[in-house]
């Protein structure tokens, strides 16, 4: 019982393919022509015997090139995709900013799509009405609030949707390339922000290609090779492999 | 499965949202608006009862009040279903980006019928008042049939809307079969006037009984018959857990379908 509440995440032997189909049959007509040609359908392998454990607190960044199977790994703790094989446990309010924005409404106020956005994370009425000021506060958009997202730039609309994930006061984060958020300003703050939930002893994951902000935050590095983890332990030291690997 | 009240209590913001927006979206960019929520089922009860009743001579006393009683509920059953159908593709964007209870989606579009058939019930009450019919006592058990319409709802609409990210002709082929159902329940006709022969084909519609149970109440001013309303609730029960788990199945594999 104690090993289960000392640790956030829990990936147990996880395998992860994808059926990757170069024609994909929707309809019934298609289904049954494609079973006389079978080979449109390829397997792909992205993650092969997954093993490894997220004690409470720890900020973890997983790194690798692209296809080794990260975000993969990502969207399987989330619970948007499950494992093939094996068993991925999370202990603790889970919250993804997978990708920012999900579901924000364009012709709505900023200040609904906060209320919506929240929503999907899980929030009541009351816990929004409680957290709106901060989020407003930290988006730097009061002026803007009321009018509809639509009339927002492409910086305005992360930084409400950022503002708004960073808030919901999560237990685990798990965080997907997006530490370019907004200007230059803008991503400092964010930075101040993680720092600041690290510590306070919220468990995080990143997904990440600058190795700069890893070094600075992650006391942790898991470097993942083709689907399989190549190395995972102290930050210094995998960093400085990995940057060697891939000159 | 008592996790799937838990979770979605906890997410009981996002279906209050979610209810409000679609009711709130559907007349949205019409001209009429709200209106159309009363026009349209008026100008469907003016077809029935010119093809029924003027040209097809039917006896039954009342006619209008009496398609009326069946129709209404009946265009809660087939829209919740046929909404149902559509909203995991229509919802793919954020299905492939958060996590959420994917349940939420199918009881939020059953919801906001019910929501809509309420207002609706207006409708039915202003033909019974103005039709002369009259409202009878047991207006207190509509309520109940409510509810039992709503649990049969919640059972189709949680294996239509997870079968329908896998096989999408299940959307095309759905308003073909709501149109076969819709002549197999007793909306346009009584049912007593059919043959013996076909008597089990409503015996084992389970809309029929809703129907009827609407009818007894607004148009009979009859008790309603208990025992099939509540073997339907019952059965309704079982259904939703059956449809939970194809639901609970079918969910895992809904971001890499979509």
């Amino acid at each position: 019982m104690k090993e289960i509440e000392e640790y956030s995440i829990i990936v147990d032997d996880v395998y992860k393919t994808f059926n990757v189909y170069l024609d994909k049959a929707n309809t019934i007509k298609e289904k049954l022509l494609f079973l006389f040609s079978r080979n449109r359908k390829q397997k792909r392998v992205v993650l092969e015997g997954i093993h490894t454990k997220i004690k409470k607190g720890e900020v973890v960044a997983l790194i690798g090139t692209n296809g080794s199977g990260k975000s993969t790994l990502l969207k399987l703790m989330t619970k948007i995709i499950y494992p093939n094989k094996g068993k991925i446990t999370t202990q603790g309010k889970l919250t993804s900013l997978l990708e920012l924005g999900a579901g924000f409404h364009p012709d709505f106020s900023g200040r609904e799509n906060i209320y919506f956005n929240a929503s999907i994370f899980g929030l009541t009425r009351k816990e929004i009405d409680e957290r709106i000021e901060d989020i407003i506060e930290f988006s730097e958009l009061r002026p803007f609030i009321d009018n509809p997202v639509r009339t927002y730039s492409s910086g305005m609309y992360m930084r409400l949707a950022f503002s708004v994930a960073i808030n919901v006061d999560a237990d685990i984060l798990l965080i997907d390339e997006i530490l370019s958020v907004g200007d230059e300003h803008f991503q400092n703050k964010c930075f101040e922000k993680m720092l600041e939930l690290k510590k306070q002893g919220k468990t995080m994951v990143f997904v990440t290609h600058s190795m700069e902000s890893v070094k600075k935050l992650c006391d942790r590095t898991i470097w993942l090779y083709n689907g399989k983890i190549r190395m995972d332990g102290n930050t210094k030291e995998i960093v400085e492999e990995y940057v060697k690997e891939t000159r | 499965m008592l996790n799937v009240f838990k979770d979605l209590y906890k997410y009981r913001e996002l279906l209050k949202t979610n209810v409000k927006k679609e009711i709130r979206g559907k007349y949205k960019n019409s001209f009429l608006g709200v209106l159309w929520s009363f026009l349209n089922p008026l100008l469907q009860i003016a077809v029935y009862a010119i093809v029924f009743q003027l040209i097809l001579k039917n006896p039954q006393e009342n006619y209008a009040v009496f398609i009326c009683c069946g129709l209404i509920p009946w265009t809660f059953f087939s829209s919740a279903i046929t909404r149902s159908a559509f909203t995991m593709v229509e919802n793919g964007n954020i299905i492939k980006k958060v996590y959420f209870p994917r349940e939420i989606l199918p009881i939020s579009i059953v919801s906001s019928e019910a929501v809509n058939f309420l207002i609706s019930t207006i409708i039915i009450i202003a033909f019974v008042l103005f039709g002369g019919v009259g409202i009878s006592q047991y207006i207190i058990f509509y309520p109940l049939v409510l509810v039992a319409q709503y649990i049969l709802l919640i059972a189709i609409s949680l294996i239509v809307s997870s079968i329908s990210v896998y096989v999408r002709d299940l959307q095309h082929l759905i308003g073909v079969a709501l149109q076969l159902f819709f002549y197999a329940t007793p909306i346009v006709y009584a049912a007593d006037v059919i043959p013996a022969e076909f008597k089990w084909i409503l015996n084992i519609n389970p809309m029929t009984y809703i129907i009827n149970a609407y009818r007894d109440i607004f148009y009979h001013h009859t008790m309603i018959d208990f025992v099939p309303l509540l073997l339907l609730i019952g059965g309704s029960l079982i259904g939703c857990i059956v449809g939970y788990l194809i639901f609970n199945k079918l969910q895992k594999g809904f971001a890499e379908q979509l």
